[in-house]
């Protein structure tokens, strides 16, 4: 049977005439012909401009495109300043493309730019989303200085929102992963993100890309990983976040399964590094730790309440086994709710979430099921959130969050001793 | 009836520039002198240069390094004098080695017969030879070359109470060639020496001929009008003389100095120059692909001449500000080693001594498309003192042994023009002409067999160039062709090993044999030619078809 590589022949000769570089900035593609091309060209600006004379290179991995991503990348114009004589960089500015197969992965891609960092030395990378169509210079530069210039080794993003984008970082991921691992990292989830040739070895060395939660959200598996080991962390400001109006971005189902799968796979890989961990502290970031904005955006609210009550409806059986019977009749109460009155509280989503961890880390369920359980709840949060916030500011939207987030702190110990409880009566 | 058509012997050329007064003294006053330089013709024929290009030695107060001439027709009394030039002349034309000199087109010291004259009164027959004003107000676009010592292009000179202008020095006023009298005095000058026999002119500073206003008085049509007639002049009497081009502009500018074949017949290829320097040190050859792919055709009789050092600062005008920036970062940290948008370096110092490093730079030199010139002393890699005055630091006596004042002079050493490299790693005893000559495979040595593979084929001389663009960034490969002939040289301008795979295809069937060897490597096929190599390593292959 003949061997299978993570590399093809054709990419390894494509690194190897690249060489060593300073800097690789990886784009993960599939079917991103419309903004692929303003991607590349912006990402050879900040090389222009900002590192000049850094051997660079850019690296799509490309997942079965079949509107000639890779090729429009490939042939975009390279910028010339017009006041240099035609003449361009110091330095050959390399891209080069690899494909992987006939349909996306997120683990095999981010994987794959791993090891292209390793192998070529890389000393800072970044990964940006090949639909980020408000891309600027100073996006890509913001993710790569911190690493190169001041030795940092992951770099979250920070955006400009939209008060009703982002809800899953806002509500779940910030709030937990915070109170889980002591650091305040806002973007547990990002699709743009920086880290040091350093981190892509540590993370490329590990047996978790078996896993299938680590090859769905590897993203969220390295800032876990960075959280929870030696490695400096910060977040950078990038500027306004575009939204995506990708399938996959809008199926809540799929982008829970994967991200809280992901969270929650990694709670149990870190166990030992976050029970003790009381409180937490901020971490090292460069411009505004948030922005939001509230221009006009639709949102269906009631199709959302909708689908939380029928949710906790047909799950019924399902919830009672994963959630502490409590929270199981907090939630059935509220759920009898009319609209108009119905909140899904701080203190109530922060039980409900710490019940499924465990009810993850003790497998009551499949746990893709646990997983896929949650999101009926998830809506609940969501629309209770958007009622209470349809008026509010950016500064009282912030202070709830903080609050949540506190409120996610004070239950910890909850957390702990539903998580090792039941790993005392585990077989 | 002899045949007067050009021969085009320029083409052909390995060109030595040399400073006399830097090379050999013969009469133990400190100072080199003619008939030193004529002991030393053996040296270089065996060097295997065939020209020479001489720094200016003509009178002169040498307050810039005789490039201020005060006298166009004689010889320095420090050098000797006309009759000793002209047997030095014929000595060195009996081996085979042409001889070109300055000729400083664009101005004159202040202590020149016809300045003195000039300023003397407002009237004097010669007052116009040279550009006045009676404000400094006027060429307003025109920049300053020498910009660590001159605030402007005007002087005020207290005789004639009128400003001159002056695009170099202040004491070097320049002269006025819309005068048509300047023209016909500077042609005299050519055809004395012509008539003495020399070979050729590098004009100084040709770009600065003609001023106008609103302008930045630089490669104007007048100026050309100029050179087209010394050109037509020469051609029509001295048919086989070469007239090269001191211009540092950018490659089109510089091109326009050929004109249509009735300009200059040769042009140093500024801006290659340091792009060699960047690319070695970047490890990427996009520098100098860039440049030469920029840089237009010229005519049939016309001849790039390219360097990597000489007399005066590594200029860093025909460059951007990121390269500028790069280049003194790499190789000035010192900032005494700046100068004039410049570096004042030695090329053996600039490469670290790394002998690999100055072969390399050599091969690209010697096979590259252009007339190469090498700058005395490189051949056995010379340093440099940063701490002399000026751009003195690289035009320090010749080191010829490792004995007495390096065997230059016998004088005592505190008479010397110019103190000796004595440091324990440039320093004469550890880096002379002896010690390399008896070491078959010194730098020295070296040298003398690449000059023999450049002039073993034409290729090199007159032939065109195609850059191959393997993947590998790090390799430099170009195939120079002429005719059916052939060479393919691959340049690795890394510190480290490479592979690289060839497109050969068009060569295919050609076998490649390796030219300092002359060992056969595989015949080429339909794959890509895959080659290794060693870190700033270069092989040159002769494709042939058998």
């Amino acid at each position: 049977m003949a061997e299978e590589f993570l590399l093809s022949d054709d990419f390894l000769r494509q690194l190897m005439s690249v060489g060593e570089v300073d800097l690789l900035v990886g784009i993960p593609s599939h079917n991103n012909a419309a903004t692929i091309g303003r991607v590349v060209e912006t990402i050879e600006q900040t090389f222009q401009r900002g590192f000049p004379r850094e051997r660079v290179v850019i690296i799509n991995v490309d997942g079965g495109s079949t509107d000639g991503t890779s090729d429009i990348l490939k042939n975009a114009a390279v910028q010339r300043s017009s006041g240099s004589r035609g003449l361009t960089s110091l330095r050959t500015e390399r891209r080069i493309v690899t494909r992987y197969g006939s349909a996306p992965s997120s683990g095999i891609a981010f994987r794959t730019l791993l090891a292209a960092a390793d192998l070529l030395r890389a000393k800072a990378c970044a990964v940006i989303s090949p639909d980020a169509s408000n891309l600027t210079e100073a996006w890509v530069g913001h993710l790569l200085e911190p690493i190169y210039k001041q030795n940092f080794d992951f770099v979250a993003p920070l955006y400009c929102r939209h008060k009703y984008d982002g809800l899953l970082a806002r509500n779940l991921l910030y709030p937990m992963g915070r109170a889980v691992f002591g650091k305040r990292l806002r973007e547990f989830h990002a699709s743009d993100l920086g880290f040091s040739g350093r981190l892509a070895s540590h993370c490329l060395n590990q047996d978790a890309w078996r896993e299938s939660p680590v090859e769905a959200a590897p993203e969220t598996w390295m800032a876990v990983t960075s959280l929870a080991s030696d490695f400096r962390c910060c977040q950078s400001f990038l500027g306004p976040k575009a939204q995506s109006t990708t399938a996959s971005a809008t199926d809540i189902v799929a982008v829970v399964r994967q991200i809280v799968g992901a969270l929650f796979w990694s709670l149990e890989s870190q166990e030992s590094v976050w029970i003790g961990r009381v409180g937490s502290e901020p971490i090292p970031t460069f411009g505004p730790d948030h922005e939001l904005e509230s221009n006009g955006m639709r949102v269906n609210r009631e199709r959302i309440f909708e689908l939380f009550r029928s949710g906790v409806s047909e799950l019924s059986p399902i919830l009672k086994s994963i959630l502490a019977a409590d929270t199981e009749a907090e939630i059935q109460r509220v759920a009898a709710q009319d609209e108009q009155n119905f909140r899904f509280d701080h203190a109530l989503w922060t039980r409900t979430l710490c019940d499924f961890a465990a009810a993850y880390h003790h497998s009551v369920l499949n746990r893709d099921h646990v997983v896929q359980a949650l999101v009926p709840l998830y809506r609940g949060r969501i629309y209770s959130f958007l009622s209470q916030h349809q008026d509010s500011s950016a500064d009282e939207i912030e202070a709830d969050s903080e609050k949540l987030c506190l409120e996610f702190e004070r239950q910890k110990p909850y957390l702990v001793e539903k998580w090792k409880v039941r790993s005392e009566v585990k077989p | 009836m002899a045949d007067r058509s050009p021969t085009l012997w320029y083409k052909d050329a390995v060109i030595y520039q040399l400073h006399v007064r830097a090379f050999c003294d013969s009469n133990n006053d400190g100072i080199g002198d003619f008939p030193g330089l004529m002991q030393k013709l053996n040296y270089l024929q065996g060097l295997g240069i065939n020209a020479l290009w001489l720094m200016p030695f003509f009178p002169s107060p040498l307050r810039d390094d005789g490039y201020d001439i005060a006298d166009y027709t004689s010889v320095h009394k420090n050098y000797g004098n006309l009759e000793e030039f002209k047997a030095f002349l014929v000595a060195a034309h009996e081996r085979g080695i042409k001889i070109v000199i300055e000729l400083v087109l664009n101005h004159t010291s202040d202590q020149h017969v016809w300045f003195q004259e000039a300023r003397s009164s407002r009237d004097n027959p010669k007052r116009d030879w040279y550009v006045w004003s009676d404000t400094d107000d006027r060429y307003k676009d025109a920049r300053i070359i020498f910009l660590d010592t001159e605030m402007s292009n005007w002087a005020w000179d207290p005789v004639s109470k009128s400003y001159y202008w002056h695009r170099f020095f202040s004491h070097q006023p320049d002269l006025n060639y819309d005068n048509p009298a300047v023209f016909e005095a500077m042609w005299g000058v050519m055809k004395f020496w012509c008539d003495i026999g020399v070979d050729g002119f590098r004009l100084d500073a040709v770009p600065y001929l003609v001023e106008r206003d609103g302008t930045n008085c630089e490669n104007l049509p007048e100026t050309h009008a100029i050179i087209r007639e010394f050109r037509k002049r020469l051609s029509e009497e001295y048919p086989d003389k070469m007239l090269l081009a001191e211009a540092n502009q950018w490659p089109a500018d510089v091109s326009a100095y050929f004109g249509n074949g009735d300009e200059f017949h040769m042009a140093f290829h500024f801006p290659l120059m340091p792009r060699i320097f960047m690319a070695v040190q970047l490890e990427d050859r996009k520098p100098i692909v860039e440049i030469l792919e920029q840089t237009p055709q010229i005519p049939e009789n016309c001849q790039w001449c390219i360097f990597l050092r000489n007399h005066d600062e590594l200029t860093l005008e025909m460059v951007t500000d990121v390269e500028r920036d790069y280049m003194y970062d790499e190789y000035a940290k010192d900032k005494s080693m700046r100068l004039n948008l410049g570096i004042r370096r030695r090329l053996a110092p600039m490469m670290d001594n790394d002998r690999r490093r100055i072969q390399l730079l050599n091969v690209l030199l010697m096979s590259m498309p252009g007339t190469p010139i090498i700058y005395y002393g490189d051949e056995i890699g010379m340093g440099d003192n940063i701490y002399l005055g000026d751009r003195n630091g690289v035009r320090t006596p010749m080191q010829w042994s490792g004995g007495w004042n390096s065997g230059f002079s016998a004088a005592d050493p505190e008479k010397l023009y110019s103190p000796l490299i004595s440091n324990p790693v440039y320093g004469y005893q550890a880096i002379n002409v002896d010690a390399q000559t008896r070491s078959p495979h010194s730098l020295l040595n070296w040298m003398k067999r690449l000059i023999e593979v450049r002039k073993s084929s034409r290729v090199f001389s007159r032939g065109t160039i195609e850059f191959l663009m393997p993947s590998n960034h790090r390799v430099l490969a170009y195939v120079r062709r002429l005719e059916s002939e052939k060479i393919l040289v691959v340049n690795n301008l890394s510190s480290s090993a490479q592979a690289v795979e060839l497109d050969l295809q068009a060569h295919k069937g050609n076998i490649p044999i390796e030219m300092s060897g002359r060992n056969l490597f595989p015949r080429i096929g339909d794959m890509p030619y895959l080659l290794t190599l060693g870190p700033y390593e270069s092989y040159g292959f002769r494709l042939r078809r058998l």
